[in-house]
């Protein structure tokens, strides 16, 4: 009997041209994504690398349960829907046997529709090599496990429990829309462990509890390089396991307990029980028959019309507000944006306060999704209604029109719109209420929410409307609707288009700044949202006509209702709306296109390319250097533009004769300049050659530069911005915090900066690889010239800045002169000492606060902190920050150049902080309104300013040369100096948390290099590796060689490199050998692995346990293996370590607190030991109880699995 | 007012004919139409209910041309579909209320004083708090009536209305369907004869989309007077009739098979003579076509 059921669903299943559409769409999307290779592959890893196959397969399970769902959800509901329970049942059948059957007949037929993707990917994969959308080498071969292991593991396992889930919840419960529901459910419960993936203390739980295993395989894979990307599959072990099992087990159990309780009769019962039947009344009762129906008086008016529509619309809005499926979906959507908002907008894991644009912004997470598929099921739901419960029939014979009908409905989901835009304030607001955070802003919640958000709410629903007007399946509505949205988002994310003007409801992306407020984004929201709302309306146009009221769905009877419906109105309507989407387009076209410049990302790929064809030529061209600059510059924020006029010193510092000045202006970009002045000596230049595209322009001198020549150059610069840009802010010059930096004027000759990196690029545009973006540490240009900026070496600079009369502005220097003239203020630096050219010029409404510093030599620093005048919160965060990173620089790399110390605030546009002689500023978002009341967060207000300040001596006093490894000497070395700062305020103890931290991020960025990973000694690019790898390694090596020892290398170093005034300026040739002087002989082996060579350790404990002893002292056993091994950049393993390293050991008490009440370790013992390879055994004796062991427990080496390294003891009783 | 159809036709998107050259004039009173199932009876009422689209022909009541000026007739159009569904949730007063103000009935007391007098009509006063979805079939169907007779309309169009209801109501709803017949075109359809009979003054047969035979009822009767045969015979025995003569209809009585039988002469003398009624009428114009078709 099973058997015939089991035969009975799949044959009925093969000839539903559902599956086969289903199949379908999964065989397309595979091929789109293996053609295209759009896959989620680095470039150094197989576009169908296991890995690869294996990510696309699970994350399409995701989506995939709205297949299981449809497949899964109705094999038993289809026997109430057609109406055969009645007879079904009364077969010679049993009940496990029906059930049994239908599961497996339609799993059977959702495995083998999954295949499609398979399928898919297999062809695509073989045609990608020559499609030519992906360079053949990213294709490799075929081979079936890479398909079969993730399919067993990942893929039908998920489909599976779903289906079991999806089965269980319609047979138990006869409704299919809970099948939708659980599949809502799943999904809300993946993107919940998507929220806790932030904090990589969460990894197990996400580890289990994440229903598709995505996240539980990520974490597995998290470290992985390309090259075990592309050979090896994901082990089925450790936390997949109990992954499985948990998710597998909730299915099964859920399918048993259907199997048990599932019984035809009850099935049979219409809810007998919950519905109270009628009693029989009267039936004959005589004046019935009698009673007269009156005669009454019908309207049919306009008024009466407008009357109605509102009442349907409002009975509508009822009806959905009802329906439980949009209750659910709502709560979970306002849930998810209240926990967004609840955990704040975190920096490095510290939440930051509740401000108003947080608020606002936590609408773009998880919310955003829901919304959407709330809106999409509800326009069906809406559009159905009559439908569903057959009331069509008389709905469409009443006398309505059928615009006021059509029109009721969009009107009901408007409001429904409405409401759902209110949950967001709602959400905000309380949010604030309990965090105590009472400034709400109401002005910044009502524009974004009601002239912003709530016309794009619109614009989705009005292109479900015109899905669901068009497609009378509802189901199949809902199908086209998402894909709809999945093929837009695919083309975005995966295909890189990125126009705004061809991605149905796109917009530019716009910051919402309590400095700038919404500052200049409002035109081209207005302008999109007008497009796309126009867009919409002629969508809406179109559904109307084909819009289906009455039974007939024929192609040919929709057509001929079209035609009855194209009226003068609609047809106007049509016009009109087109008119303005055609109007508001090409108005778009000219602002981002032809004002603006738009480029696709091919467009902008080729532009560099050519750029680096045509002006290569002019690279490392020896050039005057400027070596005292006078700045005249008027700020303009209100109208977002500035007049800056600059006189520069230059002589010829080269050996060479310099015939002609080459002015790079960069190519335009969103921020327009015309030149007012320029002039060499006081007389016009000659243009002797011109790069147009590239703002490459060449001037003769009129006497080549000889030697030492010294010659004053005088250029005055009107800067400005026209329209508005497809995306991107131009946020240099804003009404509120305008920051520029000397980018504003043009630099001299080539600058390699701007060529193209990535190899396959490279390669696709027929340029030759470059390996390397600096000269090699003896490269004479490159020892002749300065990292940041090759136009000078350092400079004297004083100017004069003008700017609005409510703010303040800022240059370097110090402050000679204030004053008013002309309604606008003026402010006049000049810097005593020297800098390297490398400035900013920020203008904004400031409040100011001040500090002093005081040297143990009694030399004073004044501390300003120009900031946001309710940006109040941290600043004493700042200058603690400053006071103890001088306190501690200067003591031991010594004096501080400069007598002030400025920190600045600049609109949260960008979020960074950066180091500029004497001025650090730093972003609104970053710092400024960080919530740091709980000690365990990262104080990264404090850190970060640490670090900046100590680019005042690693990367101001010492500026390297421009030659490979060089960033190391200012960025490693600041991200060192932070380390210590931290650890001479916190404790060594607390360390760890920031060290794994660090040991993450680096392993994590290592995995998706996309060249290959670089040494300390010549790395010129990779942020992780200087900053990550290189504070770890040097926050290392003074634990190995004792912080005074390695501190006065340092300050040896500082002293014989500051301000070196002639070239060769200083490498890491010289860095280095100032550390080797500091390492004794047996650590030299540290210093190699660590600069020099990529060495990975692996050092974990084994086993460990404790005895107590006749003294009341404990015996702590522990075995610990070790290993390190060496890899090429690619992640190859190249040899293993042989000889025994330096290591730490320690017994652990309890975790215990600090001053600053953050949570620390207790070391019992804590001991460096020589370790060799392999396993070794270690016995301690403690006094008090032991808790925890660990083999290099702070995460000081480079280890490939961290958290291995700690182990819990067990008491050992014998 | 009539109601004048001419040459509708109709084929659906599958490519199944329900409407083929259907001309009809229904006079103000009631109209039957009759036809075995899937005839084109609701494909019919449909389209005179503006729900579906015609392909060719018209239908015009008085000056009314339903095929185009559908807001119109919606406005005088009361309609009652074979199968209905209502808002589970909802009272058959809030309801009949809701429909009421779409059909135009602005006035708030005049509304409430036709749902009351309707809901007594229809025998449903006492329930008529309760939810929707709690009726029995028979009392949503009086639902469905009661809905249809909103807004006085001048067309009616009631759709197998009295399938499932039992005997008591189906006479009930014969009574009102008659009083309201008077002054207004009521179009019925059903496959019981009875129902016809009992109603109609004017009835239609249509069978396979086609219109086979159409007028008075009693004049359609006379059409058959004394051509119909009688005769009790064997199960086994049907065969035979069959291929000899036109038996139009066989139904049992005491475990025996009776045979009508169309001819103009008696057969043989072992048949009786019946007096015709539109039962035979009805088989006699259906049994040759759906034969022809269906064998």
């Amino acid at each position: 009997m099973f058997k015939e059921i089991f035969l009975f669903e799949i044959r009925y299943r093969l000839k539903r041209p559902a599956t086969w559409s289903y199949f379908g769409i999964l065989m397309l999307f595979g091929l789109i994504v293996s053609i295209g290779g759009n896959g989620p592959a680095s470039e150094k890893v197989f576009v169908n690398s296991p890995i690869a196959i294996a990510t696309m397969l699970s994350t399409i399970s995701i989506f995939g349960i709205m297949l299981a769902s449809a497949i899964m959800g109705v094999p038993v509901y289809r026997d109430i829907e057609h109406k055969t329970e009645n007879y079904f049942f009364s077969y010679p059948i049993t009940e496990k046997g029906y059930l049994l059957g239908r599961f497996f007949g339609s799993m059977s037929v959702l495995f083998m529709v999954s295949l499609g993707l398979h399928l898919g990917l297999i062809i695509g994969f073989m045609i990608g090599p020559y499609a030519g959308y992906e360079e053949p080498e990213r294709f490799t071969g075929l081979n079936l496990w890479h398909y079969i292991q993730p399919t067993l593991m990942l893929y039908w396992t998920n489909f599976f429990f779903a289906g079991c889930i999806f089965f269980a919840l319609v047979s138990l419960t006869k409704r299919v829309m809970l099948a939708y529901a659980g599949g809502a459910i799943l999904f809300i419960t993946y993107l919940i462990t998507l929220t806790l993936t932030q904090d990589i203390e969460n990894k197990d739980l996400v580890s289990l509890l994440d229903p598709f295993g995505l996240g539980t395989y990520e974490n597995v894979i998290r470290y992985w390089t390309p090259e075990e990307q592309n050979t090896m599959t994901v082990p089925f072990q450790g936390m997949i396991i109990w992954n499985r099992l948990i998710w597998v087990g909730l299915g099964v159990s859920a399918l048993l307990f259907t199997l048990f309780r599932f019984d035809f009769l009850k099935f049979l019962n219409k809810n007998y029980t919950s519905k109270k039947k009628n009693d029989n009344i009267d039936e004959s009762n005589a004046a019935a028959a009698y009673t007269k129906i009156p005669t009454v008086s019908k309207v049919f008016s306009k008024s009466l019309n407008v009357r109605l529509l509102f009442d349907l619309a409002f009975m509508e809005f009822k009806n959905i507000v009802r329906d439980n499926f949009f209750i659910a979906i709502l709560i979970a959507a306002v849930l998810f944006l209240f926990f967004d908002a609840w955990f704040g907008a975190p920096i490095y894991g510290t939440p930051s306060l509740p401000m108003t644009y947080y608020m606002l912004e936590m609408k773009n997470n998880t919310y955003i999704i829901l919304i959407f598929i709330l809106i999409v099921f509800m326009t069906g739901e809406v559009l159905h209604r009559e439908r569903n419960v057959n009331y069509d029939q008389i709905f469409g014979a009443l006398p309505l029109p059928n615009r006021l009908v059509y029109g009721s409905k969009f009107l009901a989901l408007a409001m429904i719109s409405f409401v759902l835009v209110n949950m967001i304030m709602v959400s905000g607001v309380i949010n604030q209420v309990i965090k105590g955070y009472f400034n709400f802003e109401f002005d910044k919640y009502f524009t974004d929410l009601y002239l912003i958000e709530f016309p794009k709410y619109i614009i989705f629903v009005l292109l479900a409307f015109f899905v669901h007007s068009l497609v009378t399946k509802k189901f199949m509505g809902h199908v086209i609707a998402i894909a709809i949205w999945v093929f837009l988002f695919g083309l975005n994310q995966l295909a890189n288009i990125d126009n705004n003007l061809y991605l149905y409801s796109y917009a530019p992306n716009y910051t919402v700044s309590d400095m700038n407020r919404f500052g200049h984004f409002a035109e081209a929201q207005f302008w999109f949202r007008t497009y796309w709302l126009a867009c919409g309306g002629v969508l809406l146009v179109i559904g109307y006509l084909f819009w289906k009221r009455g039974t007939d769905s024929g192609r040919k009877a929709r057509w001929q209702i079209a035609k009855e419906r194209l009226n003068v109105r609609t047809i106007s309507t049509f016009f009109i709306l087109l008119g303005i989407f055609i109007g508001s387009g090409g108005f778009i076209y000219y602002n981002t296109k032809i004002l603006n410049n738009y480029k696709t990302e091919k467009e902008g790929i080729i532009a560099t390319a050519e750029y680096e064809k045509q002006l290569g030529k002019y690279d490392k061209i020896a050039q005057p250097k400027v070596i005292d600059v006078k700045v005249n510059a008027d700020l303009f924020p209100e109208n977002r533009s500035a007049k800056i006029k600059v006189t520069y010193k230059m002589v010829n510092k080269s050996n060479e004769i310099i015939p002609s000045l080459h002015l790079n202006w960069g190519s335009e970009g969103l921020l327009k300049k015309e030149v007012n002045t320029f002039t060499i000596e006081g007389k016009k230049p000659k243009l002797s050659k011109r790069y147009k595209d590239f703002g490459y322009e060449i001037y003769a001198f009129e006497k080549p530069l000889q030697p030492k020549d010294t010659i004053t150059m005088v250029l005055e610069v009107t800067g400005f911005y026209k329209g508005f840009p497809n995306e991107g802010s131009g946020s240099d010059i804003v009404y509120n915090g305008t920051f520029l930096n000397n980018n504003f004027l043009p630099s001299f000759g080539y600058d390699a900066n701007g060529e193209l990196t990535s190899d396959q690029d490279r390669k696709k545009y027929k340029l030759p690889i470059k390996d390397y973006s600096l000269p090699s540490q003896t490269d004479a240009w490159g020892l002749s010239n300065l990292l940041f900026n090759d136009d000078a070496d350092y400079i004297t600079f004083e100017g004069t800045v003008s700017t609005a009369p409510d703010q303040i502005a800022i240059m370097p220097g110090y402050l000679q002169k204030e004053w008013k003239a002309n309604g606008r203020k003026y402010y006049s630096y000049k810097m005593n000492d020297e800098l390297d050219f490398f400035y900013n010029i920020s203008s904004a409404a400031y409040a100011v606060h001040r500090e002093v510093w005081k040297g143990k030599a009694g030399e004073k620093v004044n501390i300003e902190i120009y900031h946001h005048p309710t940006h109040t919160y941290n600043i004493d965060r700042f200058v603690k920050g400053v006071k103890h990173s001088m306190d501690y620089y200067a003591e031991n790399y010594g004096p501080y150049q400069y007598t002030q110390m400025r920190i600045l605030e600049f609109p949260r546009y960008a979020s960074f902080a950066q180091s500029f002689p004497n001025t650090v500023p730093f972003a609104e978002s970053f710092g400024w309104v960080g919530d740091f009341s709980d000690p365990n967060d990262l104080d990264y207000v404090y850190t970060v300013t640490a670090h900046e300040v100590a680019h005042q001596w690693w990367g101001h006093q010492i500026t390297p040369s421009a030659t490979r490894g060089a960033n190391q000497i200012s960025e490693s070395m600041a991200e060192y100096s932070s380390l210590m700062v931290m650890k001479k305020e916190y404790g060594v103890d607390a360390m760890q948390k920031f060290l794994k931290e660090e040991l993450d991020t680096y392993l994590n960025r290592r995995a998706n290099e996309s060249k290959f990973e670089k040494t300390l000694m010549d790395n010129d690019n990779q942020q992780y590796v200087w900053y990550q790898k290189g504070g770890l390694v040097l926050y290392a090596l003074q634990d190995l060689i004792g912080e005074k020892n390695l501190n006065n290398a340092f300050k040896a170093y500082m002293e014989a490199a500051r301000f070196r005034q002639k070239a060769p300026f200083t490498t890491t040739l010289e860095w280095y050998d100032f550390m080797k002087a500091a390492t004794p002989a047996n650590l030299h082996y540290y210093l190699e692995d660590s600069f020099k060579k990529i060495a990975l350790y692996s050092n974990k404990v084994n086993k460990a346990s404790y005895k107590k002893m006749g003294n009341g002292n404990y015996q702590v056993t522990m075995e610990v293996e070790s290993s390190k091994s060496y890899f090429n950049g690619n992640g190859k393993l190249l040899s293993k370590g042989t000889k025994p390293n330096l290591l730490e050991i320690a017994v652990f008490d309890n975790d215990t607190k600090n001053k600053q009440g953050m949570t620390i370790k207790a070391p019992l013992v804590i001991k460096k030991v020589w370790v060799k390879p392999g396993k070794s055994t270690f016995t301690y004796i403690t006094k008090k109880l032991p808790v925890k062991v660990g083999i290099d427990p702070y995460n000081k080496m480079i280890d490939r699995i961290p958290d291995d390294n700690m182990k819990t003891l067990e008491e050992n009783a014998e | 007012m009539e109601l004048k159809i001419k040459n509708l036709s109709k084929t659906y998107s599958n490519g199944v004919q329900a409407l083929k050259d259907i001309t009809l004039d229904i006079p103000q009173g009631m109209f039957g139409l009759l036809g075995p199932n899937g005839a084109g009876k609701s494909s019919l009422m449909r389209t005179l209910a503006t729900l579906q689209q015609a392909d060719s022909g018209s239908a015009m009541l008085g000056d009314l041309d339903i095929l185009k000026d559908k807001a119109e007739v919606r406005k005088i159009l009361g309609y009652l579909p074979q199968e209905f569904g209502v808002y589970p949730k909802v009272s058959s007063y809030n309801m009949l209320d809701h429909i009421a103000s779409l059909k135009g009935i602005a006035n708030k007391g005049e509304r409430k004083e036709l749902v009351e007098s309707l809901l007594n009509k229809t025998n449903l006063w006492d329930v008529r708090n309760k939810s929707l979805g709690t009726y029995s079939g028979g009392m949503k169907q009086r639902f469905g009536i009661a809905q249809a007779l909103i807004g006085d309309p001048k067309l009616i169009i009631v759709d197998e209305p009295t399938a499932g209801l039992d005997p008591a109501e189906r006479n009930r709803f014969h009574n009102l369907l008659c009083e309201i017949g008077e002054n207004t075109i009521v179009i019925l359809s059903t496959h019981i004869v009875d129902d016809i009979s009992n109603l109609c003054n004017n009835m239609a047969i249509i069978c396979l989309g086609e219109v086979v035979a159409k007028g008075n009822p009693n004049e359609l009767t006379e059409g058959v007077k004394g051509r119909i045969w009688t005769k009790a015979i064997e199960k086994n025995e049907l065969v035979n009739y069959k291929t000899d003569l036109q038996v139009i209809s066989t139904h049992l009585k005491a475990g025996k098979t009776v045979i009508h039988v169309l001819s103009d002469n008696k057969p043989d003398a072992s048949f009786e003579a019946f007096a015709a009624n539109l039962e035979d009428v009805y088989f006699a114009e259906i049994t040759s076509r759906m034969d022809s078709t269906l064998v």
